[in-house]
């Protein structure tokens, strides 16, 4: 190994990354936690148990906000699909008037996240009647500069030989970008895909403004509510538990396909 | 992996020439530039001025109907959801409405808001935050992505402990380290009270509750950061260093005069976008600390979200909203030209 | 023909049903303190689903009281409030002022009584917060007043006696003095915590400035506050001089977990939190403990605190009167002293007390008395204009006195200052406008 004592160094600190993941399973797992001395002990004695699993998921509503949230990502997922690869092949194979100008429209979004726009945007989704449901969630987000930018240049790096053929062919735009350029592109489309979920899942802000009613909560504002003492009894083994049953799926998913997850994330960073 | 990094460029017409199968010649543009959207087929006599050879194609629509058609959907969105609030946020910025009065036009909303000192200190919190977490975690991120470069298991494994928190939702986090930060009983002091370290109120000490939440954001955004420099780090290309190597050049030499600047389009962008989380990011702020104690925590959004949720104030909301933006869109646009300055020194 | 028939089968079975589905309501409910509270108040919502049929009950717990208060406007900006919503006592004024909130006048008139006599069944402590003027906007779900909870072990172990608590501010000194314990430089065990953090805070300021012989703000105008007097401002150099003076409370802001924790570790001998949390640390405090009356200055004197019922402006007539009926139910003698008895709260209505269940369980539990013989010297809960921000200036500021950054004096003026200025549009509008 090149370096023992900068591996050693880096081994260190990533130790210390992972000291909360670790406090987090620890605590989950010791029973009656509460008010004991060694509370913060990351290598306790004693007895270990899921009994705060069974009360966190029966005092909160892990299901419910799991489903939300999926529901949420999924849907944001899929008109973000379309919207982007539509724009994205706009930009890439087409020249119009004012392409320059809107395509800098578009790249502006990204600085403007729709987390600074709380206010104005939850005026037009209330004046859309959505406010409180989960298209109402999802609506801002449906454009993705971000998206637009990355298709345009996973397009632009797809050479046109089919697309010609196919277009001679007789085969409609339309056709050509969903047959022929969507599959060839899959690659930039997954990196997106994950990127996407990711952020989504993790969103706070905005649900907390834009929903209200328990029947719609998602997971970060289930948990947030969830960990504020009230739902949990204060018992820091619960929350440790109830935080375990929010990270669980992401880390879970990200600790099995790394490799996708590492490469998405380096890829859409690239573009 | 990717060839020098082709990062985010802003409006640089880039006219992108594909190459034909044989890689020899550049294709041209299939379609011929039709800049008056003429509705008839393109087999009309194009003005030599686009000399490019264009092949006559029988085209039911100009490009830009079809354009039109395929920009539509993320148009909508983008006008409902980014462009229009703007402009909502401007009018209602300029718009004064004080309890029981009716509303007019001033700038009375802007007046108020330089002079609140709420206000103040939320920006001067803000960048407090932004460079007590842009530097230390590029920093970071930076050398653990020079130290984990290589593709061994160890590298691997590591790589993924400091890349895990990235996928956790922000108020994970924060449950997480309400307790670290617990005075007393609290994980942090624990362990320090075993090396004789008294407790501390991480959380309730004006002085030092900002650099808390900057400890959660840093140990949160590292991981993402190093990624980016992984890639970036992985573009250049390793004859360099050989090189340079053989020059007699020692490892840090090489560092800043090969590695450092090659890095430049990378570190802009992840600058950027250290930048924009700096703005957005402040889920741990509403749950652990409401911007407390004495307003040491409050940051520019939650300063927006106070002043309309709580103080039913939405004047003073988007004049904030406003301030927030336009600093936001120039500090990008320093950033994005550093980004294309770097792009040059690259080709 | 046997279509039609059996068409006819089903509009008369259609037209059999019960005239109309039930009323559904929403019902926004806070949890203040720690304890599984939400639980049991679904548990009640599902009592009272089931012994009204004509009734849908949705509870929706919204968090704390500032986050139930901003859920509330919201919806009410969105044009779907909610039918009742429980809030912070003292917020009720501020719905009146705005104009978000019907007063209930009406429907007590419809039981055939009159306001006043419906205010009677509640603590005359309490009435002030529920009332504008003569009218009464909200009826009194859960209260409580500051309580002390003190270390039985402790206090005989430093030669105090636990049947005899400090009284006075002079005693609470000199027995947390005794109580702390330093080991070299760093402090092993507080003599005393409080919960310092927003919304709490300004609560117990309040209470010590009364008790210091102050008024804190003016109960019958929501546009002015007294911070700058020397009542506010000894309560404050108190606080002070406990942390920095007499050093037997921690320096800087202590939220409700850590004071908990401190308590249940041994970390902390005494400390002063709601009686509504009174559940919540019978459960988690492994070693004996008892409750007393917050010390007094000059009189004993301590704020409300809790939560009461409002309806929304907004509301169809028959969500009113369903509301109406869920409000009744909520504030009936038996589910105010069965909540009382859960959590720690004291029961708002008087009648509560005069139940079987009730003298039992006091019997048994002699600390849940406490809050009740407070309740004699409790006073209202400071209630202004835009109350959250008035209130939010005094504890930037007394935060700040806590942390050691600025004196008592300067922090009040600088209090008062922050308070008058966003009270101004307020005063401007009433006090202040004069005729042309």
């Amino acid at each position: 190994m090149k370096h023992p004592v900068r591996m050693l160094v880096v081994c260190a600190a990533a130790l210390i990354w992972l000291i909360p993941f670790a406090w987090m399973a620890v605590a989950s797992l010791r029973p009656d936690v509460s008010g004991t001395e060694d509370l913060a002990s990351l290598l306790p004695a004693g007895p270990f148990d899921f009994s705060n699993y069974r009360e966190a998921w029966a005092s909160g509503r892990f299901p419910l906000w799991y489903l939300n949230t999926t529901i949420l990502c999924v849907g944001i997922l899929i008109v973000q699909c379309v919207t982007v690869s539509l724009a994205g092949y706009a930009f890439a194979r087409l020249r119009f008037r004012f392409r320059g100008t809107l395509f800098t429209l578009f790249l502006m979004q990204i600085l403007l996240p729709p987390a600074v726009l709380v206010v104005p945007n939850l005026a037009m989704i209330t004046r859309l009647g959505l406010y409180d449901t989960l298209p109402g969630v999802m609506a801002p987000y449906f454009a993705s500069a971000f998206g637009v930018f990355l298709m345009r240049q996973t397009f632009l790096s797809l050479p046109r030989d089919f697309e010609d053929a196919a277009m001679i062919d007789g085969a409609t735009r339309l056709q050509v970008i969903v047959h022929i350029l969507l599959p060839l592109a899959r690659p930039g489309l997954v990196a997106f895909a994950i990127v996407s979920v990711t952020s989504h899942w993790n969103e706070f802000l905005w649900p907390l403004m834009a929903l209200n009613s328990p029947s719609h909560q998602v997971l970060t504002v289930g948990l947030a509510s969830f960990t504020s003492a009230a739902e949990s009894g204060g018992s820091w083994g619960v929350i440790a538990a109830g935080t375990a049953l929010v990270a669980a799926p992401l880390l879970a998913a990200f600790v099995i396909f790394q490799r996708q997850f590492v490469a998405s994330f380096v890829f859409t960073g690239l573009k | 992996m990717m060839a020098p990094a082709r990062v985010m460029s802003s409006n640089r017409r880039r006219s992108v020439t594909p190459r034909s199968s044989d890689g020899v010649y550049p294709r041209a543009a299939i379609q011929p530039p039709i800049w008056c959207c003429l509705p008839q087929p393109a087999t009309l006599a194009v003005p030599a001025l686009y000399a490019e050879r264009i092949r006559t194609r029988r085209k039911p629509l100009s490009a830009g109907a079809v354009a039109a058609a395929l920009l539509a959907p993320s148009l909508v969105f983008l006008i409902a959801f980014t462009y229009w609030p703007i402009v909502e946020v401007g009018l209602r910025s300029l718009t004064e409405q004080r309890f029981g009065e009716t509303a007019r036009w001033g700038f009375g909303n802007f007046a108020r808001l330089f002079a609140d000192p709420h206000f103040a200190n939320a920006a001067w919190n803000s960048t407090l935050y932004a460079a007590g977490t842009i530097v230390p975690s590029l920093a970071l991120a930076l050398a653990f992505a020079v130290a984990l470069r290589e593709s061994g298991k160890l590298a691997t494994v590591l790589r993924t402990c400091i890349v895990m928190p990235l996928l956790i939702p922000l108020v994970a986090a924060a449950a997480l380290f309400v307790f670290i930060f617990l005075p007393g009983g609290g994980l942090l002091d624990w362990y320090l009270a075993k090396l004789g370290i008294g407790a501390t109120n991480w959380l309730g000490d004006p002085s030092i509750a900002l650099g808390s939440i900057i400890a959660i954001t840093v140990w949160k955004n590292t991981g993402y950061y190093m990624l980016f420099f992984l890639a970036g780090l992985a573009g250049i290309p390793e004859d360099l260093h050989e090189a340079a190597k053989l020059d007699g050049a020692g490892a840090a030499t090489r560092f800043l005069r090969i590695t450092l600047p090659l890095l430049g389009p990378t570190l802009g962008f992840v600058t950027v976008i250290a930048l924009l989380n700096v703005l957005t990011q402040i889920d741990h702020v509403i749950v652990m600390t409401q911007g407390g104690p004495s307003d040491s925590t409050n940051m520019l959004l939650y300063y927006i979200y106070q002043q309309a949720e709580q103080n039913y104030d939405p004047g003073l909301a988007s004049a904030a909203t406003l301030v927030s933006v336009a600093v936001l869109l120039a500090l990008s646009v320093v950033g994005l030209r550093a980004l294309e300055r770097g792009m040059h020194h690259e080709s | 023909m046997k279509r039609t028939l059996a068409a006819c089968a089903l509009a008369l079975a259609m037209l059999a049903r019960p005239a109309a589905a039930a009323t559904d309501i929403d019902f926004f409910f806070p949890v203040p303190v720690q304890g599984k509270l939400s639980n049991e108040m679904q548990r009640l919502i599902t009592a009272f689903n089931a012994s009204h049929p004509d009734i849908n009950v949705t509870a929706v717990f919204a968090g704390s009281y500032d986050d139930t208060n901003l859920k509330t406007r919201a919806a009410i900006q969105a044009g779907r409030p909610p039918a009742v919503a429980i809030e912070s006592a003292n917020f009720v004024r501020e719905y009146v002022i705005t104009n978000d909130a019907i007063p209930l006048d009406d429907l007590i008139a419809k039981d055939g009584t009159t306001p006043a006599a419906f205010m009677e069944n509640f603590w005359p402590a309490l009435r002030g917060n529920a009332m504008d003027g003569t009218h009464v906007y909200g009826v009194p779900f859960q209260n409580s007043t500051p309580i002390l909870y003190y270390n039985e072990a402790a206090f005989r172990e430093v030669g105090l006696d636990p049947d005899h608590p400090p009284a006075t501010w002079q005693e609470w000194v000199d027995a947390a003095k005794k109580l702390t314990k330093r080991d070299g430089n760093t402090v092993t065990r507080y003599g005393l915590e409080m919960v310092t953090t927003y919304d709490t805070l300004g609560w117990l300021v309040s209470a010590f400035t009364m008790s210091n012989g102050g008024q804190y703000y003016n109960p019958g105008y929501g546009g002015e506050v007294y911070y700058n007097d020397p009542t506010t401002i000894g309560a404050v150099q108190f606080l002070d001089d406990l942390v920095h003076k007499h050093k037997v409370m921690p320096e800087g802001v202590t939220d409700p977990n850590a004071v908990g924790n401190a308590f249940f570790t041994g970390r902390a001998a005494m400390i002063v939190n709601s009686t509504g949390a009174l559940s919540f640390v019978r459960e988690n405090m492994k070693q004996p403990f008892r409750v007393a009356f917050v010390p007094r200055a000059m009189v004993n004197a301590v704020a409300i605190g809790g939560g009461s019922l409002i309806i929304p402006r907004g509301n169809s007539p028959e969500r009113q009167k369903a509301a109406w009926e869920l409000i009744k139910y909520l504030t009936s003698p038996e589910v105010a002293g069965g909540w009382s008895r859960f959590t720690g709260y004291f029961a708002p209505n008087m009648h509560a007390y005069e139940l079987p269940a009730m003298k039992e369980f006091l019997a048994k539990n002699p600390d849940a008395k406490v809050a009740i013989d407070q309740l004699a010297y409790a006073r209202g809960w400071f209630a202004t204009y835009n109350t959250v921000a008035v209130r939010k200036a005094l504890e930037d500021q007394v935060q700040a006195v806590l942390s050691g950054r600025i004196k008592a004096p300067e922090a009040m003026a600088n209090a008062q200052k922050a308070a008058d200025e966003i009270l101004r549009p307020y005063v401007d509008r009433t006090a202040m406008k004069l005729p042309e």
